[in-house]
C-alpha cells in the first residue's frame, strides 16, 4: 500500500501556528500574481510530512510567491514553500514555511488559517524575460528564484493544488496539532509559463529540513481571482486521511 | 464480444528477491489457464518507475514468455510509449515484429504517450511534445513492418534508407491501437483508423457516447495503417465468485486498492501545465473512483464483480453500449490470493463466456480492410 509520511510531531511542536477558531471569513484577494516554481526532491523529505499523510511519487515541492495587492489588511506579498504530497488520493501541499511582508498578515495567517507565517521582506519583481523573487529574514536571503523565459499559455493549463496546514486548531474544546485543509479558488486571468531557478534556499528559514531543490519541473506566473477561504476540513495528523478527516462545514457560504 | 486479461503488473511492498517473481510467475500461471479457457487476449502495460502500482517497464518481454506457453491467445503490447525518450521507433517496429513472429502472428500493438510527471520527468521527456511525436511514431510504424526498405525525416526522429528486420509475421501487419484515458483520445483514435484501448472504468451513458462518436468518425477516416481497426476495448476488474458477500469484500478491495495505489504517481498535468494534457487523465479519474462520495456506487455500476449472473448483466450492457472487447484486471498487488483468482477465472469462463460465444473469428480479422 501507499507509503506514509514519517514526521515526529516534537520537532515541530514549537513552530505551530495556533489559530484562534475553525471558524474564520473568507478573504476575497483580487488580482493577485502568483509565481510557482516546482521541483524535485529528495526521499527524506518524508521526514517532514505527517503519517495522514503520502509522499508524491517522485517527491516534489513548490515555492509560491504570491503578490495581494488588495486584501482586508492592504497589499501585501507572501512566499510559502509547500512539500507536495496526498492527503487520502487528493493532491495537496503542506506549508512548510511561509513569510509575509507585513506583519499584521503574518499574525492573521496564522490564527485565521495556521500558515507558519512570519514576517520579513518578501520581494516580486517582473523583468520582461524573468519574474524573479527574494525573501530575507532576519537579515539573511533565505530565498533567491526566479522564472526565466516566460511564455503565455492558457489559464486553464495551470492546475493549482491545494493547502494543506499543520497548525494548533481547537476542536472538541480543546486546541492540539492538526491539518488544515485551505481550499482557495482560483480564477485565472492571465498565465505564462517558464524554466524554474532557485539560487538560494536556506532550508531552516523554512522549516525545511532536508529539503533541498533538485530536478527542476515548471514554473509558472498567474494572474488571477482568489480568496483564503473558510475552513472546511480538518484532519488528524497521525491517521490516515482516509480515516481522519472531519468536515467542519459543508460549504464554502456556510 | 472477447475478453481478455490487462496486466499492470502491481507488486505489494516490501520488495523481494521472490516478491516481483513471485507476481510475474502468477501472472504467467493466469495466462496459460486463460488461454486454456477461451480467452482471447492478454495484454501488458509499458510503465516505469510507478512504485508497487506497475512493475512492468518490459511488457514485451512478459508477452514473450506468454506467447511461449500459450496456444491461442493473442498477446496485446499495450501499449508501446511513442515518445522517443522512452522507445526508438526502430526499435518499436524491430522488437514487435520479433514477437509477432515468436507468437505466430498473435501480436497487437497498442500505442500511447505516457500521462505522468513520474514517467515522462524521468525519461526527461518534454510533455509538450508527447502527443506529436506519437502521432509521427504511428505513421511510421505500420510503414516500417511492411515496406522493404525504409527512410524517415521527421520532427522527432529520422533514419537513411535500411531494411528493417524482421518483418511482422501477420500480413498485412499486426492491428494497432491507442490508449484511451482522457476524453477526445478516442476520436485520435477514429480519425485515424486505429482501435479504442480504453483505460478507464468509465460509466456506460458516458462511454456510449463515446463510443458512438468513434464510430461515426472512424467511417471517414485517414488510416495510417494497412487496414482499419475499428473496435473498441475496454478494461474491467474481474472477480467471479458464487458467494456475493465474497465478492463483496474481495472485489471491492481489489479495486480499492488499485485506484488507492494511482494515488502517490503525479499526473502530467498536475506537475506540467501544457496543453498537450488539458484534461485530469487516468490518476485523477483513479482516485475519484477510490474517494469520492459516491465511489461504491458508481464504480460498481458496471464493474464484473458478483455471481455468474450479476457478471453476465453488467458485460451484457457493455456489450450493448458498443464495447467490441473487455480485458480484465485479475488482482491488485496481490490481495486475492492466486488460488481464487484461477477459480475466478475457470468460474467466468464456465458460466459467463458461453453466452457471449459467437463465430467471429478472433479479433483483428474483424477489421475491414482499407
Amino acid at each position: 500500500m501507499p507509503t506514509f509520511g514519517a514526521l515526529e510531531l516534537s520537532t515541530v511542536a514549537d513552530r505551530l501556528a495556533t489559530m484562534r477558531d475553525l471558524d474564520t471569513e473568507a478573504w476575497p484577494l483580487p488580482n493577485a500574481e502568483i509565481l510557482q516554481l516546482s521541483f524535485e526532491v529528495p526521499r527524506t523529505t518524508e521526514s517532514l510530512l505527517p503519517r495522514a499523510m503520502h509522499p508524491a511519487i517522485p517527491p516534489y515541492a513548490t515555492l509560491w510567491v504570491t503578490r495581494y495587492p488588495e486584501s482586508p489588511l492592504g497589499p501585501f506579498t507572501l512566499a510559502q514553500l509547500r512539500l507536495m504530497a496526498r492527503a487520502g488520493a487528493h493532491p495537496r501541499g503542506l506549508i512548510l514555511g511561509a513569510v509575509a511582508s507585513t506583519t499584521e498578515a503574518a499574525a492573521a495567517l496564522r490564527e485565521r488559517w495556521g500558515l507558519p507565517a512570519v514576517p520579513g521582506k518578501v520581494t516580486f519583481t517582473r523583468r520582461h524575460d524573468r519574474i524573479m523573487a527574494t525573501v530575507v529574514r532576519d537579515g539573511v536571503t533565505v530565498l533567491d528564484c526566479e522564472l526565466v523565459d516566460p511564455e503565455p499559455i492558457s489559464g486553464g493549463d495551470v492546475q493549482y493544488i491545494h493547502s494543506v496546514t499543520l497548525a494548533n486548531a481547537p476542536l472538541d474544546s480543546k486546541t492540539g496539532p492538526l491539518l488544515v485543509q485551505v481550499d482557495s479558488r482560483y480564477t485565472i486571468k492571465k498565465a505564462e509559463r517558464g524554466r524554474p531557478r532557485v539560487s538560494i534556499l536556506v532550508q531552516s528559514g523554512w522549516g525545511a529540513g532536508p529539503l533541498w531543490p533538485g530536478n527542476p519541473i515548471a514554473a509558472t506566473v498567474t494572474t488571477c481571482d482568489t480568496d483564503l477561504p473558510r475552513i472546511r476540513f480538518v484532519m488528524d495528523v497521525e491517521t490516515p486521511v482516509v480515516r481522519g478527516t472531519r468536515r467542519i462545514r459543508e460549504s464554502r457560504e456556510d | 464480444m472477447k475478453f481478455g486479461l490487462f496486466y499492470e503488473l502491481s507488486v505489494p511492498r516490501p520488495w523481494t528477491r521472490e516478491s516481483e517473481r513471485t507476481v510475474y510467475m502468477n501472472a504467467l500461471e493466469q495466462v496459460r489457464l486463460a488461454d486454456e479457457l477461451g480467452f482471447d487476449q492478454v495484454w501488458a502495460v509499458e510503465h516505469h518507475f510507478l512504485e508497487e502500482y506497475s512493475h512492468c517497464p518490459a511488457p514485451e518481454l512478459f508477452l514473450t514468455a506468454c506467447a511461449m506457453i500459450t496456444k491461442k491467445i493473442r498477446v496485446g503490447h499495450g501499449i508501446v510509449i511513442c515518445v522517443p525518450e522512452f522507445n526508438h521507433p526502430i526499435k518499436i517496429a524491430e522488437r514487435t515484429a520479433v514477437l509477432d513472429i515468436l507468437s505466430g502472428g498473435r501480436l497487437e500493438v497498442g500505442t500511447g504517450r505516457s500521462a505522468t510527471w513520474t514517467e515522462l520527468g524521468g525519461f526527461r521527456a518534454n510533455p509538450d511534445t508527447t502527443k506529436k511525436s506519437w502521432d509521427e511514431f504511428v505513421r511510421c510504424l505500420p510503414k516500417m513492418w511492411t515496406q522493404e526498405t525504409y527512410a524517415y525525416d521527421g520532427e522527432f526522429w529520422s533514419m537513411p534508407e535500411r531494411t528493417i528486420v524482421p518483418k511482422v509475421y501477420q500480413r498485412p501487419h499486426p492491428p494497432l491501437w491507442v490508449a484511451v484515458t482522457t476524453p477526445g483520445t478516442e476520436l485520435d483514435a477514429a480519425e485515424r483508423g486505429l482501435g479504442s484501448l480504453g483505460l478507464v472504468f468509465g460509466q456506460f451513458g458516458e462511454q456510449e457516447k463515446r463510443i458512438a462518436e468513434y464510430r461515426r468518425r472512424i467511417r471517414n477516416c485517414e488510416p495510417v495503417g494497412a487496414f482499419v481497426n475499428d473496435q473498441v476495448s475496454t478494461v474491467n476488474f474481474l472477480y467471479c465468485h458464487e458467494d456475493d458477500a465474497v465478492v463483496r469484500n474481495t472485489g471491492r478491495r481489489m479495486a480499492d486498492t488499485f485506484n488507492y495505489l494511482a494515488s502517490q504517481l503525479i499526473s502530467a498535468r498536475e506537475a506540467f501545465p501544457s496543453r498537450s494534457y488539458q484534461s485530469l487523465g487516468l490518476l485523477p479519474q483513479l482516485r475519484r473512483q477510490a474517494t469520492g462520495p459516491d465511489a461504491s456506487e458508481q464504480a460498481g455500476e458496471g464493474l464484473a464483480f458478483g455471481g455468474p449472473q450479476r457478471v453476465l448483466h453488467a458485460l451484457k450492457r457493455w456489450e450493448a453500449v458498443g464495447v467490441d472487447r473487455v480485458n480484465f484486471l485479475l488482482n491488485a498487488i496481490e490481495v486475492i490470493p492466486q488460488a481464487d483468482v484461477l477459480a475466478s477465472l475457470r468460474l467466468f469462463a464456465k458460466e459467463v463466456m458461453p453466452a457471449f460465444a459467437d463465430d467471429k473469428p478472433a479479433s483483428s480479422a474483424s477489421a475491414a480492410s482499407a
